[in-house]
Protein backbone atom coordinates (compact mmCIF):
# COMPACT_ATOMS: atom_id res chain seq x y z
CA UNK A 1 0.00 0.00 0.00
CA UNK A 2 2.71 2.47 1.33
CA UNK A 3 4.43 1.37 -2.39
CA UNK A 4 1.61 1.89 -4.53
CA UNK A 5 0.95 5.67 -2.77
CA UNK A 6 4.20 6.38 -3.19
CA UNK A 7 4.12 5.37 -6.76
CA UNK A 8 1.45 7.26 -7.68
CA UNK A 9 2.48 10.11 -6.58
CA UNK A 10 4.68 11.91 -9.05
CA UNK A 11 2.04 10.25 -12.17
CA UNK A 12 -0.70 12.14 -10.35
CA UNK A 13 1.60 15.26 -9.85
CA UNK A 14 2.34 15.60 -13.71
CA UNK A 15 -1.28 14.75 -14.25
CA UNK A 16 -2.26 17.67 -12.55
CA UNK A 17 0.26 20.19 -13.79
CA UNK A 18 -0.30 18.94 -17.20
CA UNK A 19 -4.00 19.35 -16.68
CA UNK A 20 -3.51 23.06 -14.69
CA UNK A 21 -0.28 24.21 -15.90
CA UNK A 22 -0.87 23.85 -19.68
CA UNK A 23 -4.40 25.44 -19.90
CA UNK A 24 -2.94 28.49 -17.72
CA UNK A 25 0.04 29.21 -20.21
CA UNK A 26 -1.45 28.15 -23.77
CA UNK A 27 -4.73 29.46 -25.20
CA UNK A 28 -7.01 27.12 -24.54
CA UNK A 29 -8.01 26.30 -28.15
CA UNK A 30 -6.93 22.79 -29.25
CA UNK A 31 -4.16 21.97 -26.22
CA UNK A 32 -4.34 18.68 -25.31
CA UNK A 33 -5.39 18.26 -21.40
CA UNK A 34 -5.80 15.14 -19.44
CA UNK A 35 -9.63 15.66 -19.39
CA UNK A 36 -10.30 16.70 -23.36
CA UNK A 37 -8.09 12.95 -23.72
CA UNK A 38 -10.30 11.44 -21.77
CA UNK A 39 -13.08 13.02 -23.88
CA UNK A 40 -11.57 12.17 -26.87
CA UNK A 41 -10.75 8.91 -25.77
CA UNK A 42 -14.20 8.10 -24.57
CA UNK A 43 -15.65 9.37 -28.09
CA UNK A 44 -13.27 7.17 -29.97
CA UNK A 45 -14.37 4.28 -28.21
CA UNK A 46 -17.72 4.57 -29.12
CA UNK A 47 -17.37 5.60 -32.45
CA UNK A 48 -15.78 2.06 -32.72
CA UNK A 49 -12.54 3.72 -34.99
CA UNK A 50 -10.18 3.19 -32.26
CA UNK A 51 -10.86 -0.66 -31.58
CA UNK A 52 -11.23 -1.07 -35.52
CA UNK A 53 -8.14 0.53 -35.60
CA UNK A 54 -6.17 -1.65 -33.56
CA UNK A 55 -7.95 -4.60 -34.76
CA UNK A 56 -6.23 -3.88 -37.67
CA UNK A 57 -2.80 -3.22 -37.02
CA UNK A 58 -2.95 -6.35 -34.50
CA UNK A 59 -4.27 -8.67 -37.84
CA UNK A 60 -1.13 -7.40 -39.72
CA UNK A 61 1.67 -7.58 -36.54
CA UNK A 62 -0.06 -11.27 -36.09
CA UNK A 63 0.07 -12.03 -39.67
CA UNK A 64 3.82 -10.58 -40.39
CA UNK A 65 4.66 -12.40 -36.70
CA UNK A 66 3.16 -15.96 -37.97
CA UNK A 67 5.19 -15.90 -41.47
CA UNK A 68 8.18 -14.24 -40.02
CA UNK A 69 8.45 -17.28 -37.10
CA UNK A 70 7.39 -20.05 -39.71
CA UNK A 71 10.92 -19.01 -41.66
CA UNK A 72 13.28 -17.41 -39.48
CA UNK A 73 12.70 -20.64 -36.45
CA UNK A 74 13.34 -23.43 -38.96
CA UNK A 75 16.51 -21.77 -40.03
CA UNK A 76 17.96 -20.84 -36.93
CA UNK A 77 17.34 -24.38 -35.57
CA UNK A 78 19.64 -25.57 -38.82
CA UNK A 79 22.05 -22.55 -38.14
CA UNK A 80 22.60 -23.28 -34.78
CA UNK A 81 23.04 -27.07 -34.90
CA UNK A 82 25.04 -27.34 -38.41
CA UNK A 83 28.80 -25.02 -37.80
CA UNK A 84 28.99 -25.34 -42.06
CA UNK A 85 25.38 -24.14 -42.52
CA UNK A 86 25.69 -20.92 -39.86
CA UNK A 87 28.73 -19.78 -41.27
CA UNK A 88 27.74 -19.92 -44.89
CA UNK A 89 24.08 -18.05 -44.02
CA UNK A 90 25.59 -15.92 -41.02
CA UNK A 91 26.83 -13.27 -43.86
CA UNK A 92 23.33 -12.76 -45.22
CA UNK A 93 22.33 -12.13 -41.84
CA UNK A 94 24.38 -9.89 -40.55
CA UNK A 95 24.54 -7.58 -43.29
CA UNK A 96 20.47 -7.25 -43.48
CA UNK A 97 20.61 -6.95 -39.50
CA UNK A 98 21.72 -3.16 -38.88
CA UNK A 99 19.04 -2.17 -41.64
CA UNK A 100 16.16 -0.49 -39.82
CA UNK A 101 12.79 -2.12 -41.41
CA UNK A 102 11.50 1.03 -41.90
CA UNK A 103 14.53 1.86 -44.19
CA UNK A 104 12.89 -0.97 -46.46
CA UNK A 105 9.68 0.27 -46.02
CA UNK A 106 10.19 2.50 -49.07
CA UNK A 107 11.07 -0.29 -51.38
CA UNK A 108 8.00 -2.50 -50.18
CA UNK A 109 5.78 0.52 -51.58
CA UNK A 110 7.05 0.21 -54.75
CA UNK A 111 6.69 -4.03 -54.23
CA UNK A 112 3.40 -4.33 -52.98
CA UNK A 113 1.60 -0.70 -53.02
CA UNK A 114 0.10 0.71 -50.04
CA UNK A 115 -1.86 -1.66 -48.70
CA UNK A 116 -1.72 -4.58 -46.53
CA UNK A 117 1.26 -6.56 -48.16
CA UNK A 118 3.56 -3.59 -47.42
CA UNK A 119 2.71 -3.82 -44.08
CA UNK A 120 3.20 -7.30 -43.70
CA UNK A 121 6.28 -7.63 -45.53
CA UNK A 122 8.31 -4.69 -42.89
CA UNK A 123 6.25 -6.73 -39.93
CA UNK A 124 8.14 -10.14 -40.78
CA UNK A 125 11.23 -8.60 -42.02
CA UNK A 126 11.21 -6.66 -38.19
CA UNK A 127 10.40 -9.78 -36.90
CA UNK A 128 12.54 -11.94 -38.73
CA UNK A 129 15.90 -11.11 -37.04
CA UNK A 130 15.08 -11.26 -33.39
CA UNK A 131 13.92 -14.77 -33.70
CA UNK A 132 16.35 -16.03 -36.15
CA UNK A 133 19.16 -14.78 -33.78
CA UNK A 134 17.90 -16.38 -30.34
CA UNK A 135 16.62 -19.76 -32.11
CA UNK A 136 20.47 -19.71 -33.39
CA UNK A 137 21.18 -18.75 -29.69
CA UNK A 138 18.76 -21.13 -28.22
CA UNK A 139 20.23 -24.17 -30.22
CA UNK A 140 24.06 -23.40 -29.27
CA UNK A 141 22.91 -23.28 -25.57
CA UNK A 142 21.33 -26.99 -25.71
CA UNK A 143 23.68 -28.73 -23.53
CA UNK A 144 26.16 -30.92 -25.56
CA UNK A 145 26.19 -33.49 -23.32
CA UNK A 146 22.66 -34.61 -24.00
CA UNK A 147 23.13 -34.35 -27.84
CA UNK A 148 26.27 -37.09 -26.99
CA UNK A 149 24.14 -39.03 -25.13
CA UNK A 150 21.46 -39.49 -27.26
CA UNK A 151 23.87 -39.93 -30.25
CA UNK A 152 25.49 -42.44 -27.98
CA UNK A 153 22.44 -44.47 -27.75
CA UNK A 154 21.54 -44.28 -31.40
CA UNK A 155 18.77 -42.01 -32.10
CA UNK A 156 18.67 -40.71 -35.25
CA UNK A 157 19.16 -36.85 -36.39
CA UNK A 158 15.58 -36.04 -36.87
CA UNK A 159 14.26 -37.13 -33.42
CA UNK A 160 17.29 -35.56 -32.04
CA UNK A 161 16.24 -32.03 -33.35
CA UNK A 162 12.57 -33.11 -32.23
CA UNK A 163 13.29 -34.67 -28.67
CA UNK A 164 16.78 -32.85 -27.50
CA UNK A 165 17.69 -29.56 -29.67
CA UNK A 166 14.26 -28.10 -29.82
CA UNK A 167 12.98 -28.20 -26.03
CA UNK A 168 16.09 -27.50 -25.26
CA UNK A 169 16.14 -24.27 -27.17
CA UNK A 170 12.95 -23.66 -26.57
CA UNK A 171 13.15 -20.90 -23.99
CA UNK A 172 15.37 -18.58 -25.54
CA UNK A 173 13.26 -18.88 -28.52
CA UNK A 174 10.59 -17.90 -26.00
CA UNK A 175 12.87 -14.71 -25.46
CA UNK A 176 13.20 -14.28 -29.38
CA UNK A 177 9.15 -14.18 -29.60
CA UNK A 178 8.81 -11.57 -26.97
CA UNK A 179 11.45 -9.16 -29.08
CA UNK A 180 9.49 -10.16 -32.31
CA UNK A 181 6.18 -8.69 -31.05
CA UNK A 182 7.33 -5.80 -29.58
CA UNK A 183 9.59 -4.96 -32.81
CA UNK A 184 6.95 -6.03 -34.68
CA UNK A 185 3.93 -3.84 -33.23
CA UNK A 186 6.65 -0.66 -33.64
CA UNK A 187 7.30 -1.35 -36.91
CA UNK A 188 3.50 -1.69 -37.85
CA UNK A 189 3.15 1.46 -36.19
CA UNK A 190 5.83 3.60 -38.15
CA UNK A 191 4.86 1.48 -41.41
CA UNK A 192 1.03 2.82 -41.13
CA UNK A 193 2.64 6.32 -40.38
CA UNK A 194 4.80 6.12 -43.24
CA UNK A 195 2.67 4.68 -45.67
CA UNK A 196 -0.15 7.49 -44.53
CA UNK A 197 2.33 10.49 -45.04
CA UNK A 198 3.57 9.07 -48.02
CA UNK A 199 0.01 8.30 -49.70
CA UNK A 200 -2.10 11.07 -49.09
CA UNK A 201 -3.88 8.95 -46.77
CA UNK A 202 -4.89 6.92 -48.82
CA UNK A 203 -7.43 3.91 -46.81
CA UNK A 204 -5.02 1.19 -45.72
CA UNK A 205 -6.11 1.46 -41.52
CA UNK A 206 -4.78 0.68 -38.58
CA UNK A 207 -3.84 3.09 -35.70
CA UNK A 208 -0.64 4.32 -37.29
CA UNK A 209 -3.01 5.62 -40.09
CA UNK A 210 -5.60 6.98 -37.82
CA UNK A 211 -2.63 8.78 -36.05
CA UNK A 212 -1.38 10.52 -39.34
CA UNK A 213 -5.05 11.31 -39.99
CA UNK A 214 -5.37 13.21 -37.01
CA UNK A 215 -2.40 14.94 -37.56
CA UNK A 216 -2.54 15.77 -41.19
CA UNK A 217 -6.61 16.50 -41.93
CA UNK A 218 -8.72 16.71 -38.56
CA UNK A 219 -5.91 18.42 -36.29
CA UNK A 220 -6.98 16.76 -33.08
CA UNK A 221 -3.74 16.57 -30.91
CA UNK A 222 -6.01 15.09 -27.78
CA UNK A 223 -6.88 12.24 -30.46
CA UNK A 224 -3.24 11.56 -31.19
CA UNK A 225 -2.80 11.56 -27.48
CA UNK A 226 -5.65 9.11 -27.44
CA UNK A 227 -4.15 6.74 -30.17
CA UNK A 228 -0.27 7.21 -28.47
CA UNK A 229 -2.05 5.84 -25.18
CA UNK A 230 -3.44 2.94 -27.14
CA UNK A 231 -0.27 2.27 -29.09
CA UNK A 232 1.21 1.71 -25.45
CA UNK A 233 -1.01 0.06 -23.80
CA UNK A 234 -1.47 -2.53 -26.59
CA UNK A 235 2.35 -2.96 -26.39
CA UNK A 236 2.00 -3.68 -22.73
CA UNK A 237 -0.80 -6.63 -22.99
CA UNK A 238 1.38 -8.02 -26.03
CA UNK A 239 4.18 -8.34 -24.09
CA UNK A 240 2.56 -9.71 -20.76
CA UNK A 241 0.01 -11.64 -22.65
CA UNK A 242 2.92 -13.53 -24.85
CA UNK A 243 5.22 -13.90 -21.33
CA UNK A 244 2.04 -15.32 -19.14
CA UNK A 245 1.39 -17.99 -22.31
CA UNK A 246 5.17 -19.02 -22.49
CA UNK A 247 5.32 -19.42 -18.77
CA UNK A 248 2.42 -21.63 -19.13
CA UNK A 249 3.67 -23.50 -22.26
CA UNK A 250 7.16 -24.00 -20.30
CA UNK A 251 7.26 -24.34 -16.79
CA UNK A 252 11.26 -25.18 -17.38
CA UNK A 253 12.43 -21.90 -19.24
CA UNK A 254 13.10 -18.50 -17.63
CA UNK A 255 10.91 -16.39 -20.15
CA UNK B 1 48.63 -24.73 -46.03
CA UNK B 2 44.74 -23.31 -44.84
CA UNK B 3 44.70 -19.52 -44.82
CA UNK B 4 44.10 -17.94 -41.22
CA UNK B 5 40.90 -17.72 -39.80
CA UNK B 6 40.18 -14.42 -40.46
CA UNK B 7 41.27 -14.50 -44.21
CA UNK B 8 39.39 -17.64 -44.47
CA UNK B 9 35.90 -15.97 -43.15
CA UNK B 10 36.15 -13.14 -45.29
CA UNK B 11 36.41 -15.74 -48.09
CA UNK B 12 33.30 -17.24 -46.62
CA UNK B 13 31.68 -13.90 -46.31
CA UNK B 14 32.56 -13.02 -49.94
CA UNK B 15 31.48 -16.27 -51.05
CA UNK B 16 27.89 -16.16 -49.38
CA UNK B 17 27.26 -12.58 -50.90
CA UNK B 18 28.51 -13.65 -54.33
CA UNK B 19 25.81 -16.06 -54.22
CA UNK B 20 23.35 -13.99 -52.96
CA UNK B 21 24.14 -10.96 -55.43
CA UNK B 22 23.73 -13.99 -58.56
CA UNK B 23 20.47 -14.52 -57.15
CA UNK B 24 19.31 -11.36 -57.33
CA UNK B 25 21.01 -11.07 -60.35
CA UNK B 26 18.89 -13.93 -62.10
CA UNK B 27 15.49 -12.34 -60.66
CA UNK B 28 16.30 -9.09 -61.79
CA UNK B 29 16.76 -10.48 -65.01
CA UNK B 30 13.40 -12.10 -64.98
CA UNK B 31 11.52 -9.08 -63.92
CA UNK B 32 13.02 -7.17 -66.08
CA UNK B 33 11.88 -3.74 -64.46
CA UNK B 34 14.44 -1.12 -63.67
CA UNK B 35 12.67 0.53 -61.57
CA UNK B 36 10.93 -2.38 -59.39
CA UNK B 37 14.61 -4.67 -58.96
CA UNK B 38 17.38 -3.28 -60.75
CA UNK B 39 20.24 -5.49 -61.37
CA UNK B 40 22.99 -5.58 -58.27
CA UNK B 41 25.41 -4.23 -60.81
CA UNK B 42 23.38 -1.12 -61.92
CA UNK B 43 22.81 -0.46 -57.80
CA UNK B 44 26.67 -1.11 -57.30
CA UNK B 45 27.51 1.67 -59.92
CA UNK B 46 24.49 3.85 -58.21
CA UNK B 47 26.72 3.56 -54.90
CA UNK B 48 29.90 4.51 -56.23
CA UNK B 49 28.82 6.85 -57.90
CA UNK B 50 26.75 8.72 -54.55
CA UNK B 51 29.76 7.91 -52.88
CA UNK B 52 31.91 9.73 -55.08
CA UNK B 53 29.49 12.69 -55.07
CA UNK B 54 30.06 12.54 -51.44
CA UNK B 55 26.03 12.49 -51.45
CA UNK B 56 26.19 9.55 -49.41
CA UNK B 57 28.67 10.70 -46.70
CA UNK B 58 26.53 13.59 -46.42
CA UNK B 59 23.23 12.38 -45.02
CA UNK B 60 24.68 9.43 -43.17
CA UNK B 61 26.49 12.25 -41.24
CA UNK B 62 23.65 14.14 -40.72
CA UNK B 63 21.83 11.40 -39.49
CA UNK B 64 24.85 10.09 -37.23
CA UNK B 65 25.43 13.28 -36.00
CA UNK B 66 21.50 13.52 -35.46
CA UNK B 67 21.63 10.09 -33.69
CA UNK B 68 25.53 11.19 -31.44
CA UNK B 69 23.41 14.57 -30.24
CA UNK B 70 20.67 12.53 -28.92
CA UNK B 71 22.29 9.55 -27.32
CA UNK B 72 24.60 11.82 -25.64
CA UNK B 73 21.39 13.50 -24.34
CA UNK B 74 19.80 10.88 -23.12
CA UNK B 75 22.92 9.48 -21.56
CA UNK B 76 23.02 12.28 -19.56
CA UNK B 77 19.13 12.07 -18.25
CA UNK B 78 19.59 8.61 -17.87
CA UNK B 79 22.87 7.94 -15.73
CA UNK B 80 21.85 10.58 -12.80
CA UNK B 81 18.38 8.90 -12.59
CA UNK B 82 19.77 5.26 -13.18
CA UNK B 83 22.39 5.83 -9.92
CA UNK B 84 19.62 7.56 -8.17
CA UNK B 85 17.07 4.63 -8.73
CA UNK B 86 19.53 1.69 -8.50
CA UNK B 87 20.91 2.75 -5.15
CA UNK B 88 17.72 4.36 -3.22
CA UNK B 89 14.55 2.32 -3.02
CA UNK B 90 12.60 6.05 -2.54
CA UNK B 91 14.19 7.23 -5.58
CA UNK B 92 12.98 4.13 -8.06
CA UNK B 93 9.46 4.02 -6.44
CA UNK B 94 9.00 7.70 -7.01
CA UNK B 95 10.38 7.41 -10.73
CA UNK B 96 9.28 3.90 -11.32
CA UNK B 97 5.66 4.05 -12.54
CA UNK B 98 6.35 6.89 -15.08
CA UNK B 99 8.93 5.00 -16.58
CA UNK B 100 6.91 1.72 -17.18
CA UNK B 101 3.46 3.82 -18.08
CA UNK B 102 6.06 5.59 -20.89
CA UNK B 103 8.20 2.57 -22.19
CA UNK B 104 5.40 0.75 -24.25
CA UNK B 105 4.40 3.75 -26.06
CA UNK B 106 7.16 3.35 -28.82
CA UNK B 107 8.87 6.69 -30.13
CA UNK B 108 7.46 5.80 -33.55
CA UNK B 109 4.37 6.41 -31.92
CA UNK B 110 5.51 10.10 -30.71
CA UNK B 111 6.37 11.03 -34.54
CA UNK B 112 2.76 12.56 -35.24
CA UNK B 113 2.70 14.72 -31.93
CA UNK B 114 6.53 15.97 -32.02
CA UNK B 115 5.48 17.33 -35.87
CA UNK B 116 2.99 19.57 -33.88
CA UNK B 117 5.68 20.09 -30.73
CA UNK B 118 9.21 20.68 -33.23
CA UNK B 119 7.44 21.24 -36.81
CA UNK B 120 9.86 19.56 -39.74
CA UNK B 121 13.76 19.82 -38.71
CA UNK B 122 16.30 18.64 -36.73
CA UNK B 123 14.65 18.38 -33.63
CA UNK B 124 12.39 15.88 -34.35
CA UNK B 125 14.64 13.00 -35.29
CA UNK B 126 16.78 14.05 -32.25
CA UNK B 127 13.59 14.35 -29.92
CA UNK B 128 12.61 10.68 -31.22
CA UNK B 129 15.90 9.07 -30.78
CA UNK B 130 16.21 10.59 -27.33
CA UNK B 131 13.37 9.30 -26.26
CA UNK B 132 14.34 5.71 -28.06
CA UNK B 133 17.21 5.57 -26.16
CA UNK B 134 16.85 6.81 -22.87
CA UNK B 135 14.48 3.67 -21.90
CA UNK B 136 17.28 0.87 -22.57
CA UNK B 137 20.07 3.09 -21.04
CA UNK B 138 18.19 3.68 -18.02
CA UNK B 139 17.26 0.16 -17.47
CA UNK B 140 20.48 -1.05 -17.84
CA UNK B 141 22.33 1.98 -15.38
CA UNK B 142 20.17 0.89 -12.87
CA UNK B 143 20.73 -3.11 -13.21
CA UNK B 144 24.43 -2.01 -13.09
CA UNK B 145 24.04 -0.03 -9.87
CA UNK B 146 22.01 -2.88 -8.88
CA UNK B 147 25.10 -5.28 -9.50
CA UNK B 148 27.65 -3.29 -7.85
CA UNK B 149 28.41 -5.65 -4.71
CA UNK B 150 27.10 -3.69 -1.75
CA UNK B 151 29.98 -4.98 0.57
CA UNK B 152 32.20 -2.35 -1.57
CA UNK B 153 30.08 0.27 -0.99
CA UNK B 154 29.51 -0.11 2.72
CA UNK B 155 32.99 -0.50 3.25
CA UNK B 156 33.91 2.74 1.50
CA UNK B 157 30.86 4.51 3.95
CA UNK B 158 32.71 2.82 7.09
CA UNK B 159 35.49 4.47 5.58
CA UNK B 160 33.56 7.73 5.70
CA UNK B 161 34.13 8.44 1.95
CA UNK B 162 31.18 10.67 1.10
CA UNK B 163 28.25 9.64 -0.91
CA UNK B 164 29.39 11.47 -4.21
CA UNK B 165 32.60 10.08 -4.09
CA UNK B 166 31.58 6.56 -3.62
CA UNK B 167 29.74 7.48 -6.76
CA UNK B 168 32.39 8.35 -8.81
CA UNK B 169 34.73 5.73 -7.62
CA UNK B 170 32.94 2.73 -6.67
CA UNK B 171 29.15 2.79 -8.39
CA UNK B 172 30.20 3.94 -11.91
CA UNK B 173 33.46 1.86 -12.25
CA UNK B 174 31.83 -1.67 -11.24
CA UNK B 175 28.54 -0.46 -13.34
CA UNK B 176 30.25 0.17 -16.57
CA UNK B 177 30.29 -2.97 -18.13
CA UNK B 178 25.93 -3.05 -18.12
CA UNK B 179 25.92 0.55 -18.87
CA UNK B 180 28.22 0.13 -22.12
CA UNK B 181 26.07 -2.95 -22.62
CA UNK B 182 23.12 -0.77 -22.45
CA UNK B 183 24.41 1.90 -24.56
CA UNK B 184 24.25 -0.33 -27.08
CA UNK B 185 21.04 -1.60 -26.83
CA UNK B 186 20.27 2.50 -26.85
CA UNK B 187 21.91 3.29 -30.13
CA UNK B 188 20.52 -0.02 -32.10
CA UNK B 189 16.91 1.13 -30.58
CA UNK B 190 17.76 4.85 -31.76
CA UNK B 191 19.11 4.05 -35.32
CA UNK B 192 15.61 1.88 -35.99
CA UNK B 193 12.91 5.27 -34.97
CA UNK B 194 15.78 7.56 -36.77
CA UNK B 195 14.70 6.46 -40.66
CA UNK B 196 11.24 6.62 -39.65
CA UNK B 197 11.63 10.31 -38.33
CA UNK B 198 13.28 11.59 -41.67
CA UNK B 199 11.07 9.64 -43.48
CA UNK B 200 8.32 11.86 -42.22
CA UNK B 201 9.66 14.93 -40.74
CA UNK B 202 13.10 15.52 -41.46
CA UNK B 203 14.71 18.00 -44.70
CA UNK B 204 17.48 15.64 -44.69
CA UNK B 205 19.45 12.65 -43.67
CA UNK B 206 19.59 8.91 -44.41
CA UNK B 207 15.48 8.70 -44.41
CA UNK B 208 14.93 11.63 -46.30
CA UNK B 209 17.13 10.53 -49.10
CA UNK B 210 15.82 7.02 -49.13
CA UNK B 211 12.61 9.00 -50.07
CA UNK B 212 13.25 11.32 -52.09
CA UNK B 213 14.59 9.49 -54.41
CA UNK B 214 11.82 6.51 -54.08
CA UNK B 215 9.54 9.57 -55.11
CA UNK B 216 11.83 10.28 -58.15
CA UNK B 217 11.43 6.27 -58.84
CA UNK B 218 14.83 6.69 -58.86
CA UNK B 219 15.44 2.80 -56.82
CA UNK B 220 19.36 2.30 -57.69
CA UNK B 221 20.15 5.64 -56.01
CA UNK B 222 17.24 4.61 -53.01
CA UNK B 223 18.90 0.91 -53.14
CA UNK B 224 21.86 3.01 -52.23
CA UNK B 225 20.68 5.01 -49.42
CA UNK B 226 19.04 1.82 -47.92
CA UNK B 227 22.46 -0.08 -47.72
CA UNK B 228 23.93 2.98 -46.31
CA UNK B 229 21.58 2.72 -43.43
CA UNK B 230 23.30 -0.79 -42.80
CA UNK B 231 26.70 0.78 -43.01
CA UNK B 232 26.17 3.00 -40.72
CA UNK B 233 24.40 1.44 -38.01
CA UNK B 234 27.21 -1.37 -38.66
CA UNK B 235 30.08 1.66 -37.97
CA UNK B 236 28.64 2.67 -34.98
CA UNK B 237 28.17 -0.68 -33.16
CA UNK B 238 31.52 -1.31 -34.21
CA UNK B 239 32.45 1.88 -32.78
CA UNK B 240 30.84 0.89 -29.46
CA UNK B 241 31.91 -2.62 -29.32
CA UNK B 242 35.91 -1.61 -29.52
CA UNK B 243 34.71 1.46 -26.52
CA UNK B 244 33.84 -1.89 -24.97
CA UNK B 245 36.87 -3.88 -25.05
CA UNK B 246 39.04 -0.34 -23.94
CA UNK B 247 37.26 0.54 -21.10
CA UNK B 248 35.76 -3.38 -19.53
CA UNK B 249 38.46 -5.68 -21.09
CA UNK B 250 37.33 -7.78 -18.30
CA UNK B 251 33.92 -7.87 -18.75
CA UNK B 252 32.66 -10.90 -21.33
CA UNK B 253 31.75 -9.45 -24.49
CA UNK B 254 28.16 -10.38 -24.76
CA UNK B 255 26.07 -10.39 -27.86
CA UNK B 256 23.03 -7.95 -27.92
CA UNK B 257 20.51 -10.58 -29.03
CA UNK B 258 18.10 -8.25 -30.42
Amino acid sequence: MNRLARGLILPVLLLLAWEFGVGLMVEPGQAPLPSRVAAAGLGLLRSGDLPWGIAQSLGRVFSGFLVASMIAIPIGLVMGASRAVERNLDPLVESFRPIAAIAILPLAILWFGTGTPAALFIVAYAAFFPLIINTIAGVKRVDRRLVDAARTMGVGRVTILRTVIVPGALPQIGVGLRLALGVAWTAIIAAELAVGAKSGGGGSGGIGQMMFVFYAYSIELNSIVVCMLAVGLVALLLDRGLRAALSHAMPWGRA
Amino acid sequence: MRAPPALRSVGVYLRTMLVFMLAWHLVSALVGNRILLPAPLVVAEAFWRLALAGELLEHATISIARMLLAVCLATMVALPFGVLMGLYRWAEELVDPIVELLRPISGIAWIPLALFLFGIGHALPVYIMFYAALFPILLGTIAGVRGVERRLIDASRTMGVPMTRIVGHVVLPAATPSILVSLRLGVASAWTSVIAAELVGAPSGLGYAIQWYRDMLVTPRMMSFIAMVGVSGFICDAGLRWLQRRLTPWAPMRAVLA
